[in-house]
């Protein structure tokens, strides 16, 4: 089983050339970056080779804007929260589908749609039913018997809980389908093993199924996480940050800097202060999954190669 | 009996629960595709119409062929490109998907059979990739612009192969980690050179595998937003970046016309996902879960 010896000349060369061109492709724009934040450049002044250089002033600027350590704030507090969403929801349908039942295939596809349709799509479908004399106001209200008229798109307090609601909606599929994966590979051995011993159910599901089940969930919870700091095209084309800052998370805060304000160099030094933030994240995450995975390995016939 | 009855009840509490989610799921979907055929006076009513009565194709009719009237301000104009946005997402999606699934391809296998980037090394460059990619947006519009690769097919397909290659070498690697290595060396003993066991033995093992993974991809590109939105201006644009053109127009929301375009937006995606729907968990996971 041992592996090949890695070999030398043109397959290495064949493999390897492509992949290297990329990254000499893309490294240039790392470098241009540090240029632009170290710089005082804002478009419409100079050109970028001409603009001023003025240290790291720009650093300062950023790491002492309130604004950008609210968005940081908010990034984490709608990941956090969106994370959570999914994950009950997620969880729960997948507990509900784990045994096989009659239209088992029908729900799975329908669960699935959400995570195939384009995030814009969803941002417009959901301001045609969020406005304030929309169907879902109309819905609320006809089942409550009052006038339902939440600003879902205009009250910068609930905007917040809009755009998590868009994006539980969205993810839940992911976390849905990596669970009921995880789920339909437990051994069952154990489980009927712990049954016979006389385990209640709630029992088996606690202390076997829960702890098995543990390295899946905590991959569908960092992945998940990781990228709802990311998101930006729902948040944007709903809300533009708005109502107010309300929903001025991290990618829309970099995102008007930059495009605009046009404070070009300022927009830079914000992106390597998120860049260091969602690194040291990262490699938090990955020592997690490492281990996490490594146990993922161990399970009977479980999935995922050695790392 | 009691038995029985408790499974019963339990079958129905679970369709129950099921169906609440069900319709929280097909009621936006549903809503967008009603919108799509409503007459104008109908995106706004109050109380909001439900299942119209005079269904039309007067959306799909204005944006798919733009013959019901003509756009004075720019930004009007701008809505007549659906076709170009079209053609355009489609030689995108394509190309870079294509480049990134064969790259990723040769890489997984590169790595999966004869240890070219270690897997802690390919598991860190595929963390990376989390950082949001807006991160490097500014200096990207930068380089390209210097590059003149800004709005052009070129810039977007090479950017695209770049974010989405971690997906593809992922995907395609927990495919050929299936395949048993004794088959290759067989092929081996009898003669097969490095290509040739891979042309002729290993790529057509895992050739539902690829085209699951060139699906996936796909997907991903397809509905790419925000560097497509950073990176293109007037010449090329993408259907996303099209859809979002319908925003504050010269006469106010659109609805119906964004509805109508949405739906040809997302139809193509969904038909792909259910295809390849069980293999859809390897994907996002990475191959980390496979069943």
């Amino acid at each position: 089983m041992s592996r090949r010896r890695a070999p030398g000349g043109l397959f290495r060369w064949v493999v390897l050339t492509p992949f290297v061109a990329l990254l000499a492709f893309i490294a240039p724009v790392f470098l241009l970056q540090l240029y632009v934040s170290l710089h005082s450049w804002t478009v419409y002044l100079t050109t970028w080779w001409d603009a001023e250089f003025v240290g790291f002033d720009m650093f300062r600027e950023v790491l002492t804007d309130p604004r950008f350590g609210w968005a940081i704030l908010r990034s984490l507090v709608f990941a956090g929260l969106s994370t959570a969403g999914c994950f009950v929801v997620g969880f729960g349908l997948a507990l509900l589908m784990a045994p096989s039942f009659r239209g088992h295939g029908v729900f799975y596809t329908l669960f699935l749609l959400p995570m195939l349709t384009v995030p814009i799509v969803i941002a417009y479908t959901f301001e045609m039913l969020l406005y304030q004399k929309g169907p879902v106001n109309g819905i609320l209200s006809a089942l409550l018997g009052t006038d339902v008229t939440v600003m879902w798109l205009a009250d910068p307090r609930i905007a917040v809980l809009t755009t998590v609601l868009l994006e539980v909606w969205n993810w839940t599929p992911f976390v849905f389908i990596i669970l009921l994966a995880g789920l339909a590979g437990l051994p069952r051995e154990l489980e009927e093993a712990a049954a016979s011993l006389g385990a209640s159910r709630w029992r088996i599901f606690l202390e076997v199924k829960l702890p098995l089940l543990r390295p899946v969930i905590v991959l569908a919870l960092v992945l998940r996480f990781l990228e709802a700091l990311g998101e930006f095209p729902k948040t944007w084309a709903l809300f533009q940050g708005g109502p107010g800052t309300a929903t001025e998370t991290i990618p829309v805060y970099l995102y008007l800097t930059t495009w605009h304000y046009f404070h070009v160099s300022k927009g830079a030094a914000m992106s390597y202060v998120v860049m260091v933030l969602v690194v040291g994240l990262v490699l938090l995450a990955l020592r997690v999954l490492r281990r996490e995975t490594r146990a993922l390995d161990r399970m009977d016939g479980g999935p995922g190669g050695a790392r | 009996m009691r038995r029985a009855a408790r499974r019963r009840l339990a079958a129905l509490g679970r369709l129950l629960l099921l169906g609440s989610w069900g319709l929280a799921v097909a009621f936006p979907m549903y809503w967008l595709v009603a919108t799509s055929f409503k007459p104008d006076h109908e995106w706004f009513a109050w109380p909001p119409v439900y299942w119209t009565r005079t269904p039309t194709l007067e959306n799909y009719r204005t944006v798919w062929l733009g013959e019901a009237r003509v756009y004075r301000t720019q930004e009007a104009l701008s809505m007549q490109k659906p076709w170009l946005a079209l053609r355009h997402s489609l030689t995108i999606a394509l190309l870079a998907t294509g480049l990134s699934v064969a790259l990723g391809t040769l890489l997984a296998y590169g790595a999966s059979r004869y240890g070219l980037l270690s897997e802690r090394r390919l598991f860190n460059l595929l963390m990376l990739r989390m950082v949001p990619p807006i991160v490097v947006a500014a200096p990207l519009t930068l380089y390209y612009s210097a590059l003149h690769l800004l709005d052009s097919v070129t810039g977007l397909v090479i950017v695209y192969v770049i974010t989405t290659l971690p997906y593809s070498v992922w995907m395609t690697k927990s495919f050929v980690d299936e395949i048993p290595r004794e088959v290759e060396q067989a092929a081996a003993i009898l003669g097969a050179g490095r290509w040739r066991t891979l042309w002729e033995v290993t790529l057509p093992l895992i050739r539902s595998g690829v085209v699951a993974t060139f699906m996936f991809v796909l997907i991903l590109t397809w509905s790419e937003y925000l560097i497509a939105l950073i990176l293109t201006k007037t010449e090329v644009v993408t259907l996303p970046v099209q859809l979002a053109k319908y925003e504050g127009s010269a006469e106010g929301r659109v609805y119906g016309r964004q509805a109508a375009l949405a739906v040809g937006v997302t139809i193509p995606l969904i038909v792909v996902g259910c295809l390849i729907r069980r293999h859809l968990v390897r994907g996002f996971s990475f191959g980390m879960v496979r069943r």
